[in-house]
């Protein structure tokens, strides 16, 4: 039974006086436990898969069915208690944060919203979050722009991870990251999914960091579905127009790998 | 450089503040140099000012302190004014907030709403506030005319925040939207909306004076408006009655509004920078 399973979904947005398809009869589906990365040229419909599937945008088509439920027919209450389970975590770790937020805020307010610890109790939990994705607890009380980038999508991390969930969509979650930092969230993300199961949607378009953390891959063109299989098959011989020109465009990808 | 320091190497700012300060320090001092009640009799009827040194100032038409009462007019001056502007300002802020947020529907209802108290002139709107309702809700109805503005600066400000990732964020851990508008929009919405702030203590204090120039004033209180009322009736013979409390008036306005600018265009520049 797959944990998220997504069949003909359809997004389109008139632009001038034209309708276009950013989103054109998509299906996929997620296993728990499982990396699938979506990659594609620019517009070719990452970020939409991911707001749809996020419910911070409406489809005009088609089904999403998440822990066997009917994701779209959630409403108000029964689908902000459901976000506990389904995470996301955003490219600009500085944008995904109120300006004005403190690290315990950001970590406090899923803890509260979702009833997981009491009030006395949270502290605890916070410091016990940000040492879980490699951070010192004496970091809780400061402002989100005096940490850095690093440690920032950490804490985005940390709050993604605090309701428990059993899938978070990454969008180009590490593409904003220098390459020694990239490695260090990559390892940790690998980590968290070890140990607590979690699958990701992994939208990136490093073909050489799909190549290695992902376990399927699926290749968009202007919106529809160009490849999809096994990642390090698609990736090492792709079989589309789009694949194929992906990869070439790739820079240093190993591709001897392990 | 801090921006207190900028502050002070503005001229006009510190006229402003130092015009600001003289007025509340009448204002908190009112009861203490002149205690009792400012509208007793105090003296000889439309005594000139700078003869009796215990009136400085002299008195007006029935004998009372004109001293006595600028400072007390000082106070409902700031009094007024200050609740009336916070009134709008909070309700402004509240309904931008909304609109801006919410959207489709309730944005179009409530701009309608904010479009029709803006096209008629708020000195009429607070006018025939007060003539139905009666002269103790001055607060209101000069707060009646001016949340509009305040209203219309938070739905724009809103309107671009609502689209940044953190808005997004806050949905995605199933924040109530509730709280999503006023906790995490509406503080990062408020700083061009406080930056009307001055312009809109100075009108709430002119609107005050007028109404109370039209007799709508609080009638248990001493206004400046009240005072340049009563000295119309002798003008010709005695004009500093008018004179005095309208030169208060004049006074004030541009300190507030001045101090105001002075402040926005410090913190502006502070903003600009970093
Ligand atoms: N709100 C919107 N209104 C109109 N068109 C939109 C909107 N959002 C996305 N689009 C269009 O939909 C298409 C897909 O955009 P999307 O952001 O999903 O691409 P993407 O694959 O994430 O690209 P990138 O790699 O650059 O992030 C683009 O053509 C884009 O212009
Ligand atoms: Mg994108």
């Amino acid at each position: 039974m797959s944990l998220l399973a997504v069949s003909n979904l359809t997004k389109r947005y008139r632009r001038g006086g034209k309708t276009i398809a950013a989103v054109d009869d998509v299906s996929f589906h997620v296993d728990p436990g499982e990396t699938l990365a979506l990659a594609g040229p620019s517009g070719s419909g990452k970020s939409t898969i991911a707001r749809l599937v996020l419910r911070l945008i409406e489809p005009d088509d088609g089904r999403i069915e998440f822990e066997s439920d009917d994701f779209l027919a959630l409403r108000r209450a029964a689908l902000r208690a459901r976000r506990a389970r389904l995470q996301m975590v955003f490219q600009d770790p500085l944008a995904a944060f109120n300006p004005r937020a403190t690290v315990a805020r950001v970590l406090d307010d899923p803890l509260r919203i979702h009833g997981i610890a009491s009030r006395a109790e949270r502290p605890r939990r916070i410091a016990a979050l940000l040492e879980r994705v490699g951070l010192t607890a004496d970091l809780a009380p400061r402002a989100i722009h005096e940490i850095s980038g690093g440690q920032r999508q950490r804490v985005a991390i940390a709050r993604a991870i605090a309701t428990k969930p059993s899938l978070i969509v990454l969008d180009e979650a590490v593409s904003a990251l220098d390459v020694s930092v990239r490695g260090e969230i990559l390892e940790l993300l690998l980590d968290l999914q070890r140990q607590e199961k979690i699958a990701y949607l992994f939208i990136s378009h490093d073909l050489g960091v799909i190549r290695s953390i992902a376990h399927r891959v699926i290749l968009l063109d202007a919106g529809r579905v160009a490849e999809n299989g096994d990642a390090r098959t698609v990736i090492d011989a792709p079989q589309s127009a789009i694949g194929k020109a992906l990869v070439a465009a790739a820079p240093r990808l190993n591709r001897a790998g392990p | 450089m801090s921006a207190l320091r900028r502050f002070l190497r503005t001229p006009e700012a510190v006229a402003g503040a130092i015009l600001l300060a003289v007025l509340i320090a009448m204002a908190l001092s009112a009861s203490l140099l002149f205690p009792g009640d400012p509208q007793a009799i105090a003296g000889p009827a439309l005594l000139p000012p700078f003869q009796d040194w215990s009136l400085p100032l002299g008195t007006d038409r029935l004998g009372r302190d004109v001293l006595a009462e600028l400072f007390h007019g000082a106070r409902t001056s700031l009094a007024v004014g200050l609740a009336a502007a916070a009134a709008a300002l909070v309700v402004g802020a509240v309904v931008g907030t909304l609109a801006g947020f919410a959207g489709g529907l309730v944005d179009e209802v409530l701009m309608r709403i904010t479009d029709a108290f803006q096209t008629v002139p708020s000195f009429l709107l607070a006018l025939a506030f007060v003539s139905v309702v009666g002269p103790s809700l001055g607060v209101v109805a000069i707060a009646l005319g001016t949340w509009t503005g305040p209203a219309r600066v938070a739905r724009a400000e809103v309107l671009s925040i609502r689209e940044r990732d953190y808005v997004a964020g806050a949905r995605v851990i199933g924040m109530h939207p509730l709280a999503i508008a006023f906790r995490e929009v509406l503080p990062n919405a408020l700083p061009p909306v406080l930056a009307m702030s001055s312009v809109i203590v100075a009108a709430a204090i002119l609107t005050e004076a007028a109404l109370s120039f039209l007799g709508l004033g609080d009638p248990n209180r001493v206004t400046w408006g009240g005072m340049i009322s009563e000295g119309r009736a002798v003008l010709r013979t005695a004009p500093f009655l008018s004179i005095v409390p309208g030169i208060a008036l004049v006074l004030t306005v541009l300190g507030v509004y001045l101090a105001g600018e002075g402040i926005v265009e410090t913190t502006a520049v502070r903003r600009g920078l970093s």
